[in-house]
């Protein structure tokens, strides 16, 4: 015997897999973000071999398909290295190394947005690198790079999705799960697309929120 | 740990085999999405406000909606409706449907930059809003919007991998089949990763190259 109805433990399992979504989605866009920025530094700093390796390593991530990425490490590196890697381990490594790829390039035009003179000044007021980065350049890049940084966040969120190509049992898993069983799928996807819209929705106006709080300094006052 | 890409010899006219399939699906998609873009973007710029906000929820919805999702939507509603068509077919329609709503903001903004007074010299010349549309308005969006419509162009091509979830053998699926014949996920998925990579990067020369031939009077004005 089939059981092909929706039953209302049903919501219980999109809810469950829309969290596996949002706590990975938040965990490698924070550890991207780390990775991404360190990155940015390595380049400010300008380091000698390691800053072209790193621009080469984020546009091989930039241009290939994440999918395939996650196939390399969740197929690839246990068969090189002869070592485990769990769904869960490999979503969140390449997930991390593609948003820390997209972060790494924003950083890096945040901190070229800023005008050479104000360095310069800065330097001549006897700053060090590490204060004119600390005190000049990081709070204007951050307030430069947060609009592509809330929307390369969104785009990330809806990345998550294909982890479940691997066998993570995230929401879109849970809808392939629920299509199987009840055979409705205008329901189970339009179910999973609107709590999609919802997550994407929410990160966006919380980025636009915080936005508005970066950006009050400059912000119209009116007359 | 060794890495012995000689294994994958063999199966180099099955990838090539596959990769012609991504293109393909590829190509037919940007045209989809093109003229999907088009009427969506007249939708969008139009006096309408009903017109206005139903373009704006399409984009709004596929632009925040996993393409997965989308996918799986099509894949497993259109045999429930009636509609029996391959995965292929259905490959390209929802790429077109994911990528007009991308390729309809670029064309937008495109039809935004256009001067007024072109518009209006138009009117004035007694041209009918069809023609005003199809003879004025779209070739300079068009032309302008070359250079973004190729990064719609190049995100198509990493999206498509998405296409073998539902069975497609492009170039991602053609590689699963080679990994498990020859048991080398490593290899495989490496020289995938760059495949795309030169693959995108292609596209994007060729993109700048038509952008260049195509507003090729305007940068005489510059120079």
């Amino acid at each position: 015997m089939r059981f092909t109805d929706f039953t209302a433990f049903d919501l219980v399992l999109l809810a469950q897999g829309l969290g596996v979504n949002l706590a990975l989605f938040l965990g490698t866009s924070l550890i991207g973000l780390v990775i991404g920025i360190a990155w940015a530094i390595v380049r400010y700093y300008r380091v000698p071999v390691l800053s072209a390796f790193i621009t080469f390593f984020s546009e091989l991530l930039k241009n290939s398909p994440v999918l395939v990425q996650l196939f390399l490490v969740f197929f690839g590196l246990p068969g090189l290295l002869h070592i485990r890697v769990t769904p869960v381990t490999a979503a969140a490594i390449t997930l991390s190394a593609n948003t820390a790829a997209f972060v790494y390039v924003i950083a890096v035009s945040g901190i070229e947005s800023i005008g050479r003179d104000q360095l310069e000044a800065a330097r001549v007021f006897g700053l060090s690198r590490w204060q004119v980065l600390r005190h000049i350049v990081a709070p204007q890049a951050a307030a430069f790079a947060l609009g592509p940084l809330i929307a390369l966040l969104v785009n990330q969120l809806q990345v998550t999705s294909l982890i479940s190509v691997i066998g993570v049992v995230d929401l879109t898993k849970i809808g392939n799960i629920l299509n199987m069983r009840t055979l409705k799928p205008f329901v189970v996807w339009t179910a999973v697309g609107l709590l999609y819209f919802a997550a994407a929705k929410l990160v966006a106006f919380a980025g636009s929120r915080f936005e508005k709080r970066l950006r009050a300094h400059s912000a119209w006052r009116g007359l | 740990m060794r890495l012995d890409l000689s294994v994958l010899l063999p199966h180099l006219g099955f990838l090539a085999h596959g990769a012609l399939l991504t293109a393909e699906a590829c190509a037919l998609a940007l045209i989809g999405s093109v003229v999907m873009g088009a009427f969506v973007a007249i939708a969008r710029t139009s006096s309408s406000a009903l017109l206005q906000r139903v373009s704006y929820l399409y984009v709004d919805i596929f632009r925040n909606v996993p393409f997965i999702v989308q996918l799986f939507f099509l894949y497993y509603g259109l045999p429930e409706v009636g509609i029996y068509i391959d995965a292929f077919t259905t490959g390209v329609i929802a790429l077109s449907i994911a990528g007009g709503a991308y390729a309809s903001d670029v064309i937008r903004a495109g039809i935004l930059a256009i001067d007024q007074g072109i518009i209006e010299a138009a009117e004035v010349s007694g041209l009918s809003r069809r023609v005003l549309f199809t003879r004025i308005v779209l070739p300079i969006a068009l032309r302008t919007s070359v250079r973004p419509l190729g990064s719609v162009l190049i995100n198509m091509t990493l999206t498509s991998s998405i296409l073998s979830t539902i069975t497609l053998n492009e170039l991602t699926g053609s590689a699963q089949i080679v990994v498990s014949q020859t048991y080398r996920p490593f290899e495989v998925y490496v020289v995938l990763l760059v495949v795309y990579a030169a693959l995108t990067y292609l596209v994007s020369l060729a993109i700048a190259l038509l952008h260049r031939r195509l507003n090729r009077d305007m940068m005489e004005a510059v120079t």
